[in-house]
């Protein structure tokens, strides 16, 4: 064996590879890096977690539906901003007013001036035009189905000219789209996979460096608006796991993330330089396949069954074991009782009972019918009141939620039985109507009008029967003619005082039917570090939607905050 | 990784093995040492604690208003964040994992059984056939696989991740036992009964079989160990039996939970313990089945050694008197 | 000759089956890419009917073709390189994702084996030397650490040594905020900085497997007739059992070395997911949730090529290190 003979060799190999080794850690071990995340020398810098686990792949392009976060908001801009925190005026952005005709077939805009593109290039009412002008060409680009030309008919104004009247379009239009630059995008060759790595835009921030691992954004010194940013530097880093999240956290590494951790309070008990922000947007409901007519079957298809489940529910034990506490009280409504107070018209259904009514509950199911059996669990013609309710592995509060609400609704009789998918599978039951009851959430659309929630989730256009996927999003089969008009009729007027007669008429309906049975409105917590940056929102100042992973709101934060001088 | 500690090339070049027949087949059963006792006594409290356990404990899925809490107020192990009963949730957890264990010890002992052992006997077309699946199979990357099958199934039972996890565990155990079993065809005992004319199945479970035991029960051993680890492993990943008890939902839970940030140290400790007490003692048995697959290895322990009452420089000085 | 042949053969059949269960196993998961992508979109924000139009042509969902056309388009677009776009990172090309992520995950697993194997032959090699010394009774303290779950004692290491005593990082390849990629020393010492808790724990949990082998072949070999030639002989002790004894005694662990090296993708998935350091396997994971099939397919294909291509050099190694299996053949 000739390949073994150079023992001596061999040996000295070894103890090199040893020896080398342990320099390069000690080495590496002294060079240490400090972890923290501002450079004192070279300006203030915050980092920021937005969700993103895994590899990051470039992707600046805000016409894509994956791209990089930061893309829209922070990068590039829209014409206005809708604040789905509380209660506001749409702030202007890069319009500063706009009109509709009568029929609202025409919309006109007017851009702001004094802008200018983070090349140097000054912005235009051209821009605008041309990025609608191009969404409405590009099919692959079209996610919210805009079916308008634009037109700039001078330095400062757009009209917009729809085939059929629009109103409800509004928000999408003015909201929730980035205003591209035309002298670049008119020689892309291909708007829909185009990287667009080194994006000019009008926003507050462009991009600095770009890796596989973490990618930074730098102050844009020409921005439109005097004094702001007052950050210089922006980093976003990409994280496994919640836990990860959390360590990161109380390590003080990230300054900006939204991540409901369990025992947050306990967590943040001793960190002087950590504070949360709470900003409940999204109501955690039961989803039920109420419909018999098109297919849904199982008891949850008795309005009594789902009734008496709304009153059964002891709320203040779910926020307590599966919110964390920070839940909101949720509005069968389907609207956020602080957020939306105008739009609920009647004062009764503001809020659902936070606490257990189970003689309600009873009365309920005895009038309909369904007698308690010898095992405690009711019958009605030979049918048991078994439920089943699926939840995606992995939403460890909304197992939770199912653990609780088990114990609590049998009490009443009613026997169920939670599953756990993979969220293609639950996602497919969901939209295919092969579920009984499902829990999921509802909310967070361009605006806060009313008329998106009740047009996606209750008017029949947006459903189909089982077994045919209701993607548009209306997954419990509800079908009312009384909802359906008033919808329509909502969606057809401009008219906010009109808007609230319609909205009275489905608010009657929906929590008489509750096809879509509110729990509460589930917290989105965001974390901050203090220390580097101030002028975050607080729970006394929700001035924008805190959480890092929403678009538009991120923008806003960003060049709100300031550097804490020490 | 589960790793032979005979390589079958090795093995068909020294062979070592009495043939047991008779009187001493008693042989093939382990002698009693001290760490064949351990491993066998803490296997042994364990599989009780899952078969019985469950009777004795409450509802694991009980939520209670406490919360988070640790041990004390009449919680044994304390409260998980929604208030379950630590202790029940660790009864009905351990019985989850051992029928992981048991179902996958079989099915390996099964599928390994008939694709190495008779495919290897009987020679041949069946033998190069089976030994190019079994092959075809160990190369076949098992996590993935793992992966992508128990996520295209709904509803994800602990039987349904068992079964998974053994069909691609198995490929591994055939190999070992083919060339065994190949080196043991061609022993004189074996030939003999074939030229005096005994049927190939009796051939195979009187003579052949047999000496095979030591090893199949090794390798059922670490099939079991792997299966417990990897649907530990499979659990924390998310992609396990999440609506049943195992020691590795429970992990799960508990890291979700952020168990261990928040100090909750009775609910994070004790299913990984309990997981690495169980593969520990299988270890050791394992260990004592070695010893019957090699008896050189029982000679050298420590134990052995002191038995005999003698120094180390006696026993340097008796070796070299010998040379 | 033949016998190489042989092995050859075997390969390409093994390669092709493995082709085909990537090709068919995503294609068996439920779900719709576009349904996916929708209700992920949803989550972030509002998603009207439309959007399902834009994303299906954004996607260019290849369901329409019967599947047999697409097994041959896609044995192509593979022996062509092209490993197609992704869906969950669209729309950067597959062959990019993984270019990016491979390396960590080779370098940082496939280094931590290498360790583990060395370091667990070598103390085998001693263990079984040295019979019924101290370190026999290290074997079973190690192979008990095999048996405790890897992802517990990591998550368990990552606590002590990155929150408590704050001696690693927490997270990350290397450090963001003061290196970038490149051939320098500070990226460098930080790469090394950042994989050792990962690697530490790697070969904390994987050593017993190693040193337990590796001894019990020792004991094995150092009965047979030629190590008694060797000390009748009077050669010296440690050499008997570096070139007599540890070298015979090595060929099962060299075996299952290489497998093991083919496994290092797959097993990466753990260690990515506790430490969030940027490999292959959180890609993987991402795929899988997501149903991207050409992502999928694609990760496969890596694993499938390092495990057959392990394993081949293993039969090939055996054959010039082992002449026994050249004269059975």
């Amino acid at each position: 064996m000739l390949l073994f003979t150079r023992r001596p060799g061999r040996r000295l190999a070894w103890t090199a590879a040893a020896v080398a080794s342990v320099a390069a850690l000690s080495l590496s071990a002294c060079s240490g890096s400090d972890t923290a995340g501002a450079n004192g020398a070279s300006g203030s810098a915050i980092t920021v977690f937005n969700g993103a686990t895994g590899t990051i792949t470039e992707n600046f392009n805000p016409f894509s539906p994956t791209a990089l976060q930061p893309t829209l908001g922070v990068i590039f801009e829209s014409l206005y901003w809708y604040n789905l925190a509380s209660e506001s005026e749409p702030t202007p952005m890069l319009a500063t007013g706009h009109e509709w005709n009568e029929d609202g077939t025409e919309l006109t805009i007017t851009t702001r001036e004094g802008v200018k593109w983070n090349d140097g290039e000054p912005f235009s009412a051209a821009d605008v035009a041309f990025t609608f002008n191009l969404v409405n060409e590009t099919p692959e680009l079209n996610t919210t189905g805009l079916a308008a030309t634009a037109e700039a008919t001078d330095e400062n104004t757009v009209v917009l000219s729809f085939t059929e009247q629009s109103f409800m379009q509004e928000p999408e239009i003015l909201g929730n789209r980035g205003i591209v630059p035309e002298h670049i995008w008119k020689d892309v060759a291909d708007p829909v996979t185009e990287v667009n790595s080194n994006p000019v835009g009008t926003g507050a921030f462009k991009v600095k460096s770009f890796s596989a691992q973490s990618y930074a954004l730098e102050k844009n010194a020409d921005y439109w608006e005097e004094g702001k940013p007052a950050i210089d530097e922006v980093r976003y880093i990409s994280l496994e796991t919640a836990d990860a999240a959390s360590a990161a956290l109380t390590a003080g590494q990230v300054d900006w993330m939204s991540a409901f951790l369990p025992g947050l309070e306990q967590l943040l008990k001793d960190q002087e330089d950590l504070a949360y922000v709470n900003t409940p947007a999204l109501t955690t409901s039961i989803y039920t396949c109420s419909n018999a007519e098109l297919g849904c079957e199982g008891p949850q298809t008795d309005v009594a069954v789902r009734q008496a489940i709304y009153h059964a529910i002891d709320r203040t034990q779910l926020n307590k074991l599966a919110g964390g506490g920070f839940a909101g009280e949720g509005s069968p409504t389907l609207l956020l009782p602080e957020r939306d107070a105008k739009w609920i018209v009647d004062p009764e259904h503001k809020v659902a009972p936070q606490t257990a009514d189970t003689a309600t509950a009873n009365k309920i199911l005895d009038d309909a019918g369904w007698t308690l059996g010898a095992d405690g669990i009711r019958v009605k013609d030979g049918q048991k009141l078994a439920l089943t309710i699926q939840t995606v592995t992995g939403w460890s509060d909304y197992i939770s939620l199912n653990d609780a609400m088990r114990q609590q609704l049998k009490e009443v009789g009613i026997d169920l039985t939670p599953t756990q998918l993979s969220w293609n599978e639950w996602n497919a039951n969901q939209t295919g109507g092969t579920f009984q009851l499902s829990l999921d959430s509802i909310g967070l659309y361009a605006s806060p009008n009313p008329y998106y929630p009740y047009n996606q989730r209750y008017h029949s256009d947006n459903t189909t029967p089982v077994g045919e996927s209701a993607i548009s999003g209306n997954f419990a089969r509800y079908s009312n003619p009384v909802v359906d008009a008033a919808v329509r009729a909502a969606g057809s007027t401009n008219d906010e005082a009109e808007q609230l007669a319609q909205y009275a008429i489905v608010q009657e309906q929906i929590v008489n039917d509750l096809p879509y049975i509110p729990i509460y409105i589930n917290s989105t917590l965001t974390e901050f570090n203090t220390s580097r940056a101030e002028g975050w929102p607080t729970n006394d100042d929700k001035y924008a939607f805190a959480a890092s992973w929403k678009a538009w709101d991120n923008g806003i934060i960003l060049k709100t905050i300031t550097p804490v001088t020490q | 990784m589960a790793l032979t500690t005979q390589d079958p090339t090795i093995a068909e070049s020294e062979s070592h093995l009495p043939a047991p027949s008779g009187r001493t087949r008693r042989r093939s059963l382990p002698p009693m040492t001290l760490k064949l006792g351990i491993g066998l006594s803490i296997a042994g409290a364990i599989a009780l604690f899952g078969l019985i356990g469950p009777y004795l404990v409450g509802d694991p899925s009980r939520v209670d208003n406490v919360g988070l809490s640790a041990p004390g107020g009449g919680f044994l192990l304390g409260t998980t964040q929604t208030g379950q009963d630590v202790f029940a949730q660790l009864a009905h957890a351990t019985r989850g994992s051992l029928t992981i264990g048991l179902v996958v010890g079989v099915l390996t002992l099964v599928l390994s059984t008939f694709f190495g052992v008779v495919g290897a006997y009987v020679g041949g077309v069946v033998d190069e056939s089976f030994s190019l699946f079994s092959n075809v199979m160990l190369v076949i990357p098992g996590l993935p696989l793992v992966i992508v099958i128990s996520s295209y199934v709904p509803d994800k039972s602990v039987w349904l991740i068992a079964f998974v996890l053994a069909l691609t565990s198995w490929a591994g155990s055939a190999r070992v036992l083919r060339g065994f079993t190949l080196s043991l065809r061609n022993r004189d005992y074996v030939l003999a009964s074939r030229v005096s004319g005994e049927r190939s199945w009796r051939i195979l479970t009187v003579e052949v079989l047999p000496n095979l035991i030591p090893l199949l029960a090794s390798q059922v051993v670490f099939a079991v160990i792997f299966a417990i680890l990897g649907e530990a492993g499979l659990s924390f990943l998310g992609l396990g039996a999440s609506g049943s008890f195992t020691w590795g939902t429970m992990l799960y839970y508990a890291q979700n939970g952020l168990a261990l940030r928040l100090g909750a140290w009775w609910w994070f400790i004790p299913p990984g313990l309990m997981l690495a007490l169980f593969g520990a003692a299988l270890s050791l048995i394992n260990f004592s089945i070695d010893e019957i697959i090699n008896p050189k290895l029982r000679s050298q322990t420590r134990a052995v050694r002191r038995s005999w009452r003698m120094s180390r420089a006696q026993l340097q000085s008796a070796k070299e008197s010998t040379l | 000759m033949r016998y190489v042949l042989q092995k050859l053969g075997f390969y390409v059949a093994a390669l092709w089956a493995a082709l085909t269960l990537n090709f068919l196993i995503p294609r068996w998961m439920p779900g719709d890419p576009v349904d996916i992508m929708i209700s992920k979109l949803a989550t972030r924000g509002p998603v009207t009917p439309s959007t399902r139009h834009a994303i299906e042509l954004l996607l260019g969902t290849d369901s329409q073709q019967p599947l047999w056309q697409q097994y041959i388009a896609y044995l192509g677009q593979i022996f062509s390189g092209n490993l197609g776009t992704s869906v969950v990172y669209f729309p950067t090309p597959v062959a990019k994702v993984i270019s990016q992520t491979l390396p960590w995950t080779i370098g940082l697993i496939g280094i931590a084996t290498i360790i583990s194997f060395l370091v667990g032959i070598g103390l085998g090699t001693l263990a079984g030397w040295k019979r019924g010394s101290w370190l026999d009774n290290v074997i079973p303290v190690t192979t008990m650490l095999q048996s405790v779950p890897y992802f517990w004692l990591a998550l368990i290491l990552l606590f002590a040594f990155g929150s408590v005593w704050q001696v690693f990082p927490l997270n990350g390849g290397y450090d963001v905020y003061t290196t970038s990629i490149g051939l320098s020393w500070p990226f460098i010492s930080s790469v090394l900085y950042y994989g050792t808790l990962p690697a530490l724990t790697i070969v904390i949990s994987s050593i017993g497997g190693w040193m337990l082998g590796m001894r019990n072949m020792m004991v094995s070999t150092l009965s047979e007739d030629y190590i008694l030639t060797a000390e009748a002989k009077g050669l010296k002790p440690g050499r008997i059992m570096r070139t007599y004894a540890a070298r015979n005694a090595v060929l099962p662990s060299i075996a299952g070395f290489a497998i093991s090296l083919g496994f290092v993708v797959a097993g990466s998935i753990v260690t990515e997911a506790v430490f969030s350091y940027p490999g292959i396997g959180s890609a993987l994971l991402q795929a899988v949730n997501s149903n991207d099939y050409a992502l999928m397919q694609g990760i496969f294909l890596v694993i499938t090529l390092s495990v057959l291509g392990a394993n081949l050099l293993v039969d090939l190694l055996y054959t010039i290190i082992d002449p026994r299996t050249r004269a059975r053949a």
